[in-house]
């Protein structure tokens, strides 16, 4: 399983960004392989409008399983990652990513 | 350290007179961000000392070197925007008219049209007379507010929170629905909605709700003037009720609001009756709500 968070800082330790379009980065974890990737947003944050739908379809070229958001996507953004057949789940605010992932384990994380 | 948002959906609310007694009443527990940069007004209210200003860039326009200019006129025969004319026998660019497409730059046989990131306004960072800080921004003639550029203030006024470690961050909103909203609410811990009991107040309360709704946020409702019309009052009563929207409080209207503004103050600081009352009771709720 691939899992995206979306972030304001780089490692396991940084708080979830709550903001899902203007996010400072996402954060990619390969189950299997461990390996935690870090893809800035900083192209698509600067954008004047439609960020949004920009950082959904960087979401797509990642191809994630999960993503872990805070205040969640917009409407648009919303209906571009459901027809991508990930779960998408929202509420991680004011939290690291690492305590995102462990509620999103315990099956904790409110699934839009 | 919590994010608050006040907006409106409908103009002529409150908004901004109600943002600012709550800025007073936070004093230097409260960073204030102005986000309706369209119309920003919460400056008249705040005395501010612009004590830093930097510019602010948003798209981009379209820019003649005349000293390569060979005088072709390509660029004025295609440019869809009629934003090219000759002025003393040189081609100009009016940066009004200019959409930044890039075409002109594209087309130009001599290579001397360049796009350049368009200066749409500026941003500061000021002392208000709260004891505290403001971050604010005001746009040039005919420039837009973005999502960009209330996402800049936003973050800039969460950094100086963080910093001074404040416990708020009190955002006056901007209007509408679209991208500077969305800009607005994301991220935010509690909003406040502002309406009045009009026909269209209800209408965008209920509007603007499907954006705060989308994004999880928990809120509240202030009505105001709500003794001008008791029908919609209760009508708005009603919806608050059937969403689960916290009613914070009722004000009655009142001239204070009008005369404090052209003083350049805020409500709480004009009169001192039972406005001043309910809006310290109002702020209160809202921290606690905001907070539990």
């Amino acid at each position: 399983m691939k899992i995206a968070f979306t972030s304001t800082g780089t490692t396991w330790d940084s708080m979830i960004d709550p903001r899902f379009g203007r996010t400072e980065n996402i954060l990619l974890f390969d189950e299997e392989t461990k390996e935690l990737t870090v893809v800035s947003n900083d192209d698509i944050k600067n954008e004047a409008h439609g960020a949004g739908t920009a950082t959904a379809q960087k979401i797509f070229d990642l191809s994630p399983d999960v993503l872990i958001t805070g205040n969640g996507p917009g409407e648009t953004a919303e209906k571009a990652l459901k027809n991508m057949k990930m779960q998408i789940c929202v509420g991680a605010n004011d939290m690291t990513v690492f305590q995102a992932y462990d509620l999103y384990k315990g099956g904790k994380l409110k699934v839009l | 350290m919590k994010e608050i948002v006040v907006i409106s959906g409908k103009g002529g609310t409150g908004k901004t007179s109600i943002t600012a007694s709550f800025a007073m009443l936070g004093g230097q527990d409260v960073v204030v961000a102005d986000c309706d940069v369209d119309a920003a007004d919460m400056h008249l209210l705040m005395a501010p000392d612009f004590g830093f200003t930097e510019g602010f860039y948003s798209g981009e326009v379209a820019v003649i070197d005349q000293s390569n200019c060979v005088l072709c006129g390509i660029c004025l025969k295609k440019c869809r925007f009629d934003a090219i004319s000759v002025i003393k026998k040189q081609f100009v660019i009016d940066p009004l008219s200019c959409e930044g497409c890039g075409y002109c730059s594209r087309i130009c046989p001599a290579k001397t049209i360049i796009n350049k990131k368009r200066l749409a306004g500026k941003w500061f960072i000021s002392q208000i007379k709260t004891g505290s800080v403001m971050v604010h921004a005001s746009l040039g003639i005919g420039a837009d507010n973005s999502g960009k550029l209330v996402a800049k203030v936003k973050n800039e006024a969460k950094e100086i929170a963080l910093e001074e470690r404040k416990d708020f961050i009190l955002v006056d909103g901007s209007p509408g629905v679209g991208c500077p909203v969305v800009s607005s609410l994301s991220g935010a811990n509690f909003v406040v909605l502002v309406t009045e009991p009009t026909v269209s107040g209800l209408h965008d309360l209920k509007r603007v709700y499907e954006l705060v709704k989308k994004f999880h946020i928990k809120s509240g409702c202030i009505i105001n003037k709500y003794d001008i019309n008791p029908d919609k009052t209760g009508e708005i009563l009603q919806f608050l009720e059937e969403n689960d929207i916290a009613h914070i409080a009722s004000l009655p209207y009142d001239e204070n609001f009008t005369r404090a503004m052209v003083q350049g103050q805020t409500v709480i600081e004009y009169s001192n009756g039972k406005l001043t009352e309910i809006l310290a009771e109002s702020w209160g709720k809202i921290k606690q709500l905001t907070t539990n």
